[in-house]
């Protein structure tokens, strides 16, 4: 017998960068949704933008305004979007206020003058702006009820996709009977968090797809809102498989320590206090990378991209080149307000645009200081989220954490995000002979072998060198304090012979 | 604050193509009356009358400054003018008659001031639909 096809729900683009992904590809035709958020949360300007990227003149969109913000003044304000196409007004979208009908008359009334516009124009798209100041005097709740069930059912048989807009507080999502009629509801929130502003949006509800679960940051610019999926919009991504391959370090005897390189696909940290060579060591990465064909981003949060590829020229590492020829892109991110989400987009889109194979983030207290304080809190989630996402694409991320330098511990980062990493390498000061020297170590390597011993390095002028002596004469290295072993004069004369060879 | 020449230059052209339009008609309304009720009705639709009302209010106002024969004209509730009936058949002997293509032009003012020009060219369009209406400065 042959098996009937279940319905096909077109899904529309919802003309917000971001939200499709979080929606789960777009948003149902003919759906009965609800945008809801407290004043000045970005409600009109969603709406706006979804009536912009599907209103045509043979599917136009109707805007219902009531009473509240006058049309005049909110279409003053829309068009600064660069989203706003006045080109499509009158004959896609046309503006239709209906402050008298409400005023004068009952919600019956308002539903047959709905109805009548809708019936003229067979719109694809339906708007109420304010929804909750239409519905502000009900004669009773079965009269709400009635009339948000004939307005659902009635938008939904002329194929609209309507959303209704509203001013409602959490707590009302209960006993509102609107929120059980809709398919799909909208939250949006904006909180204030010290000094700064952090937007989030909740898909509360959204029938017959699964959405994205989660609050997931927005924000609003010029361009309109800009929503930062909670999945870097890597869901529909499948993840490579761990690889075998190594990626060379540019430091040969480095690249021995870990077995013959990064495995590609890892995320690697590098702690140690300041000067101890992290961002050269990152800088060598990278420059490594795209001298073998392996494009890299670098994410620097405490000096400016000119300043970053001076210094690696220093090192005799050229990332001007690469970088006109699109192979290396360094990322300058620090508005102070940002959140990992976005952070995470700039950065995604840079993976996307050169196809990115290394990358950089110099360094985690950089990140930390460029956000927001109301995401600093999320920090190592957010971490969790954005190495899982980026990693799982097949990009291999070395991010520098600052320690604080202590002669009692000898700690891997400030943050407790070891865990986070598949290698961590930690470089550190060690006093010896009345001389500050620098000492690295691998602490791990997931599931893979890796040198054990503690190396001593220095900072040339071609960057970290390890040098082959060892300092087995010393036990205590990882205190940075360390006791020389007392040893025959033959064990000594042997250890210095084999120093000066 | 004095018309705009490229306000009342828009305000003619709406008026004098009012006036072609409806030359063959009985109609007692002047042109810049006809004029004027279509933007009304438009604006209404739009933006509710009382939007309106405070638009045509301000522009009223503003155009009695420069054409004091204005006086006895008001602005009903709903957008409408009263009294202008009083000198609309001067209007209809001069089609281009100083007092409406102020009045029209103060409006028109407003929109683009509020509105800017390329959203008010298309809600004229909405009024004349088929027309394309510029701003020539």
């Amino acid at each position: 017998m042959k098996t009937a096809k279940k319905v096909t729900i077109k899904k529309l683009p919802t003309g917000v960068p971001g939200l499709d992904e979080i929606v789960g590809g777009g948003l149902p035709e003919y759906s009965f949704n609800i945008i809801a958020g407290s004043p000045g949360s970005g409600k009109t300007t969603l709406a706006h933008q979804f009536v912009f990227a599907n209103a045509t003149p043979q599917r136009p969109a109707l805007y219902f305004t009531v009473l509240g913000e006058s049309a005049i003044k909110m279409l003053r304000y829309q068009q600064q979007y660069t989203f706003f196409d006045p080109a499509k007004l009158p004959d896609a979208i046309r503006f239709i206020n209906l402050s008298q009908v409400v005023l004068d008359k009952d919600l019956g009334a308002v539903l047959e003058e709905i109805a009548k516009e809708v019936e003229k124009a067979n719109p694809a798209v339906v708007v109420v702006d304010s929804f909750r100041t239409m519905v502000r005097k009900p004669k009773s709740d079965m009269d709400l009820q009635s009339f948000i069930q004939r307005l659902a059912l009635s938008l939904a048989s002329w194929q609209a996709t309507t959303f209704l807009i509203g001013e409602y507080a959490e707590d009302e999502l209960r006993d509102n009977p609107i929120f059980t009629v809709a398919d799909g509801l909208f939250w949006l929130r904006q909180t204030t968090e010290r000094n700064s502003i952090v937007r989030k949006l909740q898909i509360m509800k959204l029938r017959g797809q699964a959405s994205v679960p989660g609050l997931h940051t927005f924000r609003i610019t010029e361009a309109g809102i800009q929503a930062f999926s909670r999945t870097f919009g890597l869901t529909a991504r499948k993840r490579n498989p761990p690889g075998n391959r190594r990626l060379s370090f540019g430091v040969p005897e480095l690249d021995k320590m870990l077995d013959g390189g990064v495995r590609e696909g890892d995320s690697v940290l590098i702690a140690g206090s300041s000067g101890t060579g992290k961002s050269v060591l990152a800088t060598q990465f990278i420059a490594e990378g795209v001298q073998r064909g392996e494009p890299g981003i670098v994410a620097v949060f405490e000096e400016r991209p000119e300043a970053y590829a001076e210094r690696a020229s220093s090192l005799g590492l050229d990332l001007e080149t690469p970088q006109k020829d699109g192979k290396l892109t360094i990322l300058y991110l620090r508005p102070l307000d940002l959140s990992v989400d976005e952070t995470m987009q700039s950065i995604l889109d840079a993976v996307q645009r050169i196809g990115a194979k290394r990358l950089v983030i110099d360094s985690l207290a950089g990140f930390e200081m460029a956000l927001s304080p109301g995401f600093r809190a999320d920090f190592r989630e957010s971490l969790y989220r954005m190495i899982f996402a980026l990693t799982g694409i097949g990009v291999t991320i070395l991010s520098t954490v600052e320690v604080d330098e202590s002669f009692t511990e000898f700690p891997f980062s400030t943050y407790s995000i070891s865990f986070l990493c598949d290698d961590i390498i930690r470089l550190r000061y060690v006093a010896i002979d009345d001389q500050l020297r620098k000492i690295m170590v691998v602490i791990k390597m997931r599931g893979a072998d890796h040198a054990k011993e503690i190396r001593e390095y220095e900072i040339t002028s071609k960057g970290v060198a390890i040098l082959d002596r060892r300092l087995t004469d010393y036990q205590g290295l990882i205190s940075g304090i360390p006791v020389r072993l007392k040893r025959s004069d033959q064990e000594a004369d042997d250890s210095e012979a084999e120093d000066q060879t | 604050m004095s018309t705009p020449p490229e306000m009342r230059d828009l305000a003619e052209r709406l008026i004098a193509y009012e006036s072609d339009a409806d030359k063959s008609s009985d109609t007692v309304q002047s042109a810049a009356l006809r004029v004027y009720e279509k933007l009304r009705l438009s604006l209404v639709a739009f933006a509710g009358s009382s939007a309106f009302e405070s638009f045509a209010l301000r522009a009223l106002t503003q155009a009695k400054a420069e054409a004091p024969s204005l006086g006895a004209v008001q602005v009903a509730a709903d957008g409408t003018l009263q009294g202008f009936d009083g000198f609309s058949h001067q209007m209809d002997l001069d089609l281009t008659g100083e007092e409406g293509t102020l009045l029209i032009a103060q409006l028109l003012n407003l929109l683009h001031i509020f509105l800017g020009e390329a959203v008010t060219l298309c809600l004229l369009r909405d009024g004349w639909p088929g027309t394309a209406f510029d701003v020539r400065s």
